[in-house]
């Protein structure tokens, strides 16, 4: 009977994982190790908490009474050092032994840092916690010239977050348009070329080069002969997963925890969740989500698994991301979809784009019509067959072709 | 104030959605979402996200819970019983009355 459980990260991942085994009628010790003050949420890192519109605390993931109410041991500022599975245990940094039937790895991600020359700088900053943000923002001051390497959601957001601050941006990434996968590439071009409407300016060129200088950082993009030269630089090039404690205890590692539908890891009292964890199915490696929402939904399953209960259903994927005063949002996969319905004008928010297979919704992504994303993720999970139509006409009523429709098959 | 504030005519709200009743109607420190569930029922809570600044009356309405149109935490229409991060705290929920077809509102009452 699993009577202590041990989560390794205060992220979304590990914060949901105790609420999860909380809410689902764990009655044992619980304990939450964290590396941070207190575990806080990720995304408001590159946009109120960078702009410094919000402090830490209004973004904490879960109040201190919360945390009392729960019943949940948080040992923060500290970190596991070792898992001590052949004691039932873990041990932390400072040598505190805690007992432990299962260990729960949120360990999350650390910003990836490409091999390119200079990239030690200390003008070149990434952004993955509190602390970077903190320095980040200190850089960001009017009139600084700011290089974002890599236009991803994280690089994206603080383009829009950077030069709202007054700074002078310049973004680049080799892929044109980035995230057209994610979005569709219809859409991901029109959200990449709001960055020069507001002021943004891209090239599209990787960074063959940094090298300080006494009046800023030198930055070589690759085909121009001069180097550019900037105060401050971002790489936003994605993030790697933090797997050096699984390594250590000798679990299954392969670009991420290896675990299986249940959050198992190659050691059945270990578990694994969030960005670190990377599901393996009848021994196919799956591509880690690294969004926010599939960490929370990864916490939930871990729970169900550790409680013995039936786990969360399936549902569509799901992110959104804020940049230059548009929500946008996205569900399920538009990358490969034959199929289109739009919905309002391309580039006129609020529009949306529906993605169809065989007569099916299979992703949606839309920009400042949320209600659009919340009917399509129905669609999706519950297999309804819908006219594209349907979806197109402005005056059909998004909810009415959902609700009352029970499922029609399976995602 | 012991018959409560009429706020809405029931057929102004669609089911599966929310209006919103402006706070210099309801007294309250805060707009007011009349939130209507598949089943037709009518449930009032604080309008703005606990989270961050978003419309709960903007939000999708079914089985008993609103979810947040900007990041999808959903509150309990009966408690304003928060369901899922990331917001953490309640709604503040509202009783409501309807009669003869008419939306009254009792702010600060419990339903």
């Amino acid at each position: 009977m699993v009577t202590r459980v041990v989560v390794a990260g205060g992220g979304i991942a590990g914060v949901s994982t105790v609420s999860a085994l909380r809410a689902g009628g764990f009655a044992g010790d619980l304990t939450l190790v964290d590396a941070g003050e207190f575990p806080y949420d990720r995304p408001p890192l590159s946009k109120d908490y960078l702009a410094g519109r919000t402090e830490l605390k209004s973004i904490a993931l879960q109040t201190p009474q919360w945390f009392d109410d729960q019943r949940v041991r948080l040992i923060t500022e500290a970190s596991i050092a070792t898992l001590r599975t052949d004691l039932g245990a873990v041990e932390l940094g400072d040598g505190t032994i805690v007992a432990a039937d299962r260990v729960v790895l949120a360990t999350g991600g650390r910003a990836s840092r490409p091999p390119i020359a200079g990239a030690n700088s200390p003008r070149i900053h990434v952004l993955r916690t509190a602390e970077d943000a903190e320095r980040l923002r200190a850089a960001l001051v009017p009139g600084a010239r700011v290089l974002i390497v890599g236009g991803g959601l994280i690089g994206a957001e603080v383009a829009s977050t950077g030069s709202a601050l007054g700074c002078e941006v310049v973004l680049s990434d080799p892929v044109w348009p980035p995230l057209g996968r994610a979005f569709g590439s219809e859409v991901a071009a029109w959200l990449h070329g709001m960055h020069e409407t507001q002021g943004v300016t891209t090239v599209h060129a990787p960074v063959e080069a940094f090298e300080d200088a006494e009046d800023g950082i030198r930055v070589t993009l690759a085909g121009e002969d001069a180097p550019r030269i900037f105060d401050a630089a971002l790489l936003a090039v994605g993030m790697a997963p933090e797997t050096a404690l699984a390594e250590s205890a000798g679990l299954r590692v392969d670009g991420g925890i290896v675990v299986d539908a249940g959050l198992v890891t190659s050691n059945p009292a270990v578990l694994a969740v969030g960005d670190a964890a990377r599901r393996c199915d009848d021994g196919v490696l799956a591509r880690r989500s690294e969004h926010w929402e599939a960490a929370q939904l990864d916490g939930q399953r871990a729970a169900a698994t550790i409680l013995g209960v039936a786990p969360p259903a399936d549902t569509a994927p799901w992110f959104w991301t804020d940049r230059y005063g548009v929500h946008v949002e996205v569900v399920g996969e538009l990358g490969h979809a034959k199929q289109f319905a739009d919905r309002g004008v391309l580039g006129e928010p609020p529009f949306s784009v529906f993605a169809m297979d065989s007569g099916r919704v299979v992703g949606a992504v839309s920009v400042d019509d949320p209600t659009a994303v919340r009917a399509a993720r129905r669609m999706i999970d519950r297999a309804l067959t819908i006219d594209p139509a349907q979806l197109s006409d402005a005056a059909t009523d998004l909810r009415k072709l959902v609700r009352g429709r029970p499922t029609e098959g399976t995602i | 104030m012991s018959n409560g504030i009429r706020v809405a005519a029931l057929d102004d709200i669609p089911e599966g959605e929310g209006i919103s009743i402006d706070r210099t109607v309801t007294g309250t420190d805060d707009d007011i979402a009349l939130l209507r569930d598949d089943d037709g029922s009518v449930w009032a809570l604080n309008n703005t996200c606990t989270h961050a600044e978003a419309s709960l009356a903007e939000g999708w309405v079914e089985d008993g819970y609103v979810e947040c149109p900007l990041h999808s935490s959903k509150f309990c229409l009966k408690t304003g019983t928060v369901q899922g991060l990331p917001a953490t705290r309640d709604a503040v929920a509202h009783r409501i009355e309807v009669r003869d077809g008419d939306v009254y509102l009792f702010p600060h009452k419990r339903p």
